[in-house]
């Protein structure tokens, strides 16, 4: 039923997912770190691009479990040739690997790695392609908080062209039967990109009144550099969530993003001030984060379940 | 040798031949051509059910070498046209070094002389380097046998530079051949900045990026005048400005390619190297278009952008691998199956795009079975079916994103000037069961 990889959310069922959930939810209302699913397996971390809540979330998830880490830490210098990651990769399971989780830059890489070898391969985010257990972690802060995503309306702004996140949401949303809105300017957001039965818009102002979940995605300052948005702060001034457009929302609809949050950029520093003194249920942020951790704790679980150590 | 070709269908749109024929060759050109020649001293080779058509010519192939020979050498590159009925090919000016100096063109063309299957056409490059800061001596490439000239892989920015290098060409009396490019606006990208490239999270090369090119080259050469040949269109854009171009009587040419016609941007899927290309492959619509502009005779050629790569190359993840396909071994095949079987274009139209108008724009023979021409010819055997073996091929390259397609119309014969290059699929000098082949072919034409 499971795919021996992760690496994107299409390769799995609802039901599959729905498993993983049920799974997350124990983990969390147990809580207690005596699990023993992982007990005896070594789970390789290899990062090659910055990462701080996901590769803790992870490496938190495996202790949880009882399992061990071991970091790859690879030369950047020689990771520009495709054979060393290849090499990377078999050499990991040759020492005994269990599991490998990895995040890269390259899109198709982990596609690529995966067939090199016999054991599971979880992407913590692999270029603009997928970020599949982040999409997971999204979807079950929702439900756990009470929202039946049947009907909703959620609207994802920012950089939708270089967003992973966005591209495994594409599948998961719709999945759990939400609809969908992407909001950018044309640059970050072009037409090609909007997938079947999902709807876009320039302006912000003008979809935000139908959102039950406003997805806020992180834009970086290499945007400005690469000269496809003039500047942050004009971006800001005409995609970042403020408290003028903070009062076109719905009472009852609530934020999220992915991490870290530019404050100033995405949303401003005094909309997630008020929010989280007069509405925390609002904003789940920190949800998201916690979840992290029970949401790949499931993934580890069921992908490497009934495979022997 | 003299040989009789009877029995077989000729193809001959110059001379307003389609039907069956007899072929006298002596030596190394056409003796005659008649419906019937009467009794002649010469073996007869039985063609019965097959079709004869002049020698293909592609315009644009990469042969590699000098520099790339893990990728393609000159006489591995010839084996595969041959194979794939091409009788001669002009390659690309993009080795290393490039051929940019009449010693690289000398070599080149040593290098053909002495593989002895193709004839090689070498094109020579528009810029000195092919670093697009100054022209190349276009003079002496030309004095050394040079049939044109292009920076293709590597578009020339600087328009005013762009513009010099066309008035030279033009009193040399050789075409340029534009490889129509905005590095700003394809930058970086892979593929075409489309619905299945953007799932895939590849950056994306959108259709203007080629097509503000195409504008450029067509109001440049409404300038200039002389010759202009516009490479492997792609996008549906560029089909809309030549439109334009030609209702303005501007004098230009331009090619597309099997692969463009054939594929769309889905052919990436799964992140498939053998079909990351550039141009990218192209929407649906684009396609649509381009085969609408090849039936219009918008586009006058149909050339393969023959760019081997070894294949550890193609290995490497999308975003590294080398842009390319090869085409040469298909070609034919592919455009006799998907474009005259399905009644896209008649064989004389295809003829025309595949020989007749590539051989004029290099201003070389060919695309003519006229007695008296240089007896260059393919035999087509319409009903040999196969699949497309990756593993079979003569070319060094493997990247091909056609493998397991069946497909009809391989060639079976080719010769180039009065030669018998290919027999059977099986190349001279390179198949072992060549002399075998041959000698079976003989045996039979002198009962």
């Amino acid at each position: 039923m499971f795919p021996k990889d992760m690496l994107s959310l299409e390769d799995f069922s609802r039901e599959a997912l729905e498993d993983i959930f049920q799974r997350a939810a124990y983990f969390k209302q147990k809580n207690p770190d005596n699990f023993s699913s992982l007990k005896g397996k070594t789970i390789a971390l290899s990062f090659w691009e910055p990462s701080t809540r996901t590769r803790l979330s992870f490496e938190m998830a495996v202790h949880k479990l009882g399992g061990k880490v071991v970091h790859v830490t690879p030369e950047l210098s020689s990771e520009q040739k495709g054979e060393s990651i290849d090499d990377t990769v078999k050499t990991l399971q040759s020492i005994g690997a269990d599991a490998l989780i990895f995040r890269h830059r390259t899109p198709g890489l982990f596609n690529r790695v995966a067939s090199l070898v016999d054991i599971p391969l979880i992407s913590g985010g692999e270029g603009c392609y997928q970020h599949p257990t982040q999409a997971l972690l999204d979807i079950f802060t929702l439900r756990e908080k009470g929202i039946d995503l049947a009907g909703k309306q959620v609207v994802m702004v920012g950089d939708i062209l270089h967003s992973r996140v966005a591209r495994s949401h594409f599948y998961a949303f719709p999945l759990f039967g939400a609809g969908l809105t992407l909001v950018g300017p044309p640059s970050l957001l072009p037409q090609e990109l909007v997938p079947p039965g999902v709807d876009y818009s320039y302006h912000l102002e003008d979809v935000l009144p139908g959102g039950d979940i406003i997805y806020l995605l992180r834009v970086q300052k290499e945007r400005q550099e690469k000269g496809l948005i003039p500047s942050l702060s004009e971006y800001s001034a005409l995609y970042g969530l403020n408290e003028e457009r903070m009062s076109l929302l719905k009472q009852e609809a609530c934020l999220m993003h992915p991490g870290p949050v530019n404050q100033g950029i995405e949303i401003s520093a005094i909309v997630i001030k008020n929010l989280e003194q007069f509405y925390p249920d609002r904003i789940l942020f920190q949800d998201q984060v916690q979840n992290g951790v029970f949401v790949r704790m499931a993934v580890l679980d069921l992908l490497l379940a009934g495979r022997s150590v | 040798m003299d040989l009789l070709l009877k029995g077989g269908i000729l193809h001959d749109p110059v001379n307003g031949w389609e039907g069956p024929a007899e072929i006298l060759v002596k030596g190394n050109r056409i003796e005659a051509v008649s419906i019937s020649l009467g009794p002649v001293e010469a073996p007869a080779l039985e063609l019965k059910g097959k079709i004869i058509l002049p020698g293909l010519v592609d315009a644009h192939v990469h042969l590699r070498e000098p520099g790339g020979e893990s990728k393609e050498t000159i006489a591995s590159g010839c084996a595969a046209a041959v194979a794939g009925g091409f009788t001669a090919v002009a390659c690309m000016p993009n080795t290393d070094p490039p051929v940019d100096s009449r010693e690289i063109v000398s070599y080149i063309k040593e290098k053909a002389r002495h593989a002895g299957l193709a004839r090689v056409y070498p094109l020579g490059a528009l810029t000195r380097g092919q670093k697009g800061e100054e022209i190349a001596p276009l003079w002496e490439l030309a004095e050394e046998g040079v049939r044109g000239f292009s920076d293709d892989g590597r578009p020339v920015m600087n328009s005013a530079l762009m513009l010099r290098a066309m008035q030279f060409a033009l009193v040399l009396g050789l075409p340029v051949i534009s490889h129509c490019e905005n590095l700003a606006l394809s930058g970086g990208g892979v593929v075409h900045a489309g619905a299945a490239g953007y799932r895939l999270g590849l950056p994306g090369m959108p259709g203007v990026a080629e097509a503000v090119m195409v504008a450029r080259e067509i109001l440049l050469q409404q300038q200039v005048g002389g010759k202009l040949h516009l490479a492997h269109i792609s996008a549906k854009e560029s089909v809309d400005l030549l439109r334009w171009a030609k209702e303005k009587g501007v004098n230009l040419t331009s090619e597309v390619t099997p692969h463009h016609l054939l594929l769309t941007e889905e052919a990436v899927e799964g992140f498939n190297t053998n079909a990351k290309v550039n141009p990218p492959l192209r929407a649906a619509a684009d396609r649509e278009a381009l085969l609408e502009a090849l039936q219009e005779g918008l586009i006058e050629i149909i050339a393969t952008d023959h760019a081997p790569h070894n294949p550890r190359e193609k290995e490497a993840d999308f975003l590294n691998a080398p842009f390319g396909v090869i085409g040469l071994e298909t070609a034919f095949p592919l455009l006799w199956t998907k474009i005259v079987e399905q009644g896209i274009l008649s064989l004389a139209e295809l003829i025309k795009c595949l020989s007749i108008a590539p051989a004029n724009l290099l201003g070389v023979p060919g695309g003519n079975l006229a007695p008296g021409m240089p007896a260059d010819l393919v035999v087509i055997d319409p009903q040999k079916e196969g699949l497309v073996q990756p593993d079979k091929f003569y070319s060094r390259g493997r990247n091909t994103p056609f493998e397991g397609w069946r497909l009809k119309g391989f060639p079976v014969l080719t010769m180039v000037d009065g030669d018998i290059k290919m027999c059977d699929g099986k190349v001279k000098g390179f198949s072992r069961d060549f002399p075998a082949a041959l000698e079976n072919l003989l045996n039979n034409a002198k009962d």
